[in-house]
């Protein structure tokens, strides 16, 4: 068995194949076969995910037909609650109201002022306002007050009296002086 | 045995020469190694445009379904905020105190021998109990036992309805007048009590009954 012996000049072509060959290669590999490669990946991880979304999507319709039905109680009690604030600011239309209230239940000379008003905290009632009134009563009866304060906790669902202060009148004894501190929770408008 | 002459030697040799040829053959291994990574590639190429297809119905698919999808995810979560919303507002409305039910209570503690001049409430913040302050004046042979009668009454009548309920005098002192209640001259002993309790660990009041009598005066 005859051994080849390569010349020096074939071991030179040779090594200059072995080079192109592995150029080749890296070529190939890298550009042409890894771009394809990543995009067939890319686009099973797309039809994974659509299959996904698509077999999701009857459940979410499903879901949504669902909840409307049991979530009627609280959308119908939201919507009234949303309903009892009219529009616009509350500074105008609040002390008004109270007067009104107040001269109905045959206490006069009601006036309410803005205390203050604040936000709540991120969570289930953001996007509400906490506005802080104080209400006075010059001339008030403690019987007819107590009747005012129950008919307004049971009419004004969303107001709180958070303090209350009564003090005889001196010059007019007949009657009570009443500052109340209370605070209602209006939906700011958007 | 017959003789060959091989008068071509040098040209054979030089055929068997370029034969060998490692470039030639290098270039031989490396056309086919080419065609099969072009077959190679043809096969991936297929197979990533068969996928892309499968991808362009899915895409078409969903597209179909995404609005209807998009609109019912948007209203679960309307939906879900408006539950919480509401649940809120009900924890909020029912954690509210309520006075006129407090007025009526107290109204039916005073005697007609005991008066309040003045009542201060305070409800606390995180439901942490409600603070009044109630000022007045007792009369009788022994104001200071018709006010601790109104302790007393205060006590029993609020611990029927609230919880953790304090009565306690903050101050009482014998004061240097003399009244007339029924047609009899009376002692008279002011007094400062400290009402506390927590609103809603006995029952919570649906809606605040009206008061039923006014404050004896």
């Amino acid at each position: 068995m005859s051994r080849i012996k390569f010349t020096k000049d074939e071991i030179k072509k040779l090594a200059l194949s072995t080079m192109g060959l592995l150029f080749l290669l890296y070529v190939y590999f890298n550009f042409f076969l890894g771009p394809l490669t990543s995009s067939r990946i890319a686009a099973l991880e797309a039809i994974k995910d659509r299959k996904a979304k698509l077999d999701g999507s009857k459940d979410e319709i499903t879901k949504a037909t669902r909840l409307e039905q049991t979530a009627k109680n609280a959308t119908t009690r939201f919507a009234a609650l949303k309903a009892l604030n009219p529009e616009g600011a509350p500074i105008a239309w609040f002390p008004p109201r109270v007067k009104t209230f107040f001269a109905n239940q045959q206490i006069d000379k009601a006036t309410a002022r803005l205390d203050k008003n604040s936000g709540f905290k991120p969570g289930d009632l953001s996007g509400w306002t906490r506005y802080s009134w104080l209400i006075e009563l010059p001339q008030a009866d403690y019987a007819t007050l107590g009747k005012a304060l129950a008919e307004m906790e049971n009419s004004e669902p969303l107001l709180a009296v958070t303090k209350v202060t009564i003090h005889t009148s001196p010059d007019q004894p007949q009657f009570q002086k009443v500052d109340l501190a209370a605070e209602n929770i209006i939906m700011e408008k958007k | 045995m017959a003789l060959h002459l091989n008068l071509l030697h040098e040209e054979i040799s030089e055929q068997r020469q370029r034969q060998r040829d490692p470039l030639k053959i290098g270039m031989q291994v490396l056309g086919a190694l080419g065609i099969l990574l072009i077959l190679y590639y043809m096969w991936n190429a297929y197979r990533t445009l068969e996928i892309k297809s499968r991808l362009s119905t899915l895409n078409h698919n969903w597209a179909k379904v995404e609005p209807s999808v998009t609109a019912a995810q948007k209203r679960v979560d309307e939906l879900n905020g408006v539950i919480k919303t509401t649940r809120a507002l009900d924890d909020y409305i029912d954690n509210r105190f309520f006075w006129g039910s407090f007025l009526q209570k107290l109204s039916e503690c005073v005697a007609p021998n005991t008066q309040l001049t003045s009542l201060l409430g305070t409800v606390l913040d995180d439901n942490k109990g409600v603070e009044i302050v109630i000022e007045g004046v007792a009369a009788g042979r022994e104001p200071r036992s018709v006010a601790e009668d109104l302790r007393q009454m205060l006590l029993e009548q609020l611990k029927q309805v609230y919880g953790d309920v304090k009565v306690e005098f903050k101050s009482l002192e014998d004061v240097d007048q003399i009244v007339i209640v029924g047609g009899s001259h009376m002692a008279v002993a002011h007094y400062t009590l400290n009402i506390s309790f927590k609103p809603n660990t006995l029952s919570k009041p649906v809606a605040s009954p009206t008061p039923g009598r006014g404050r004896k005066k």
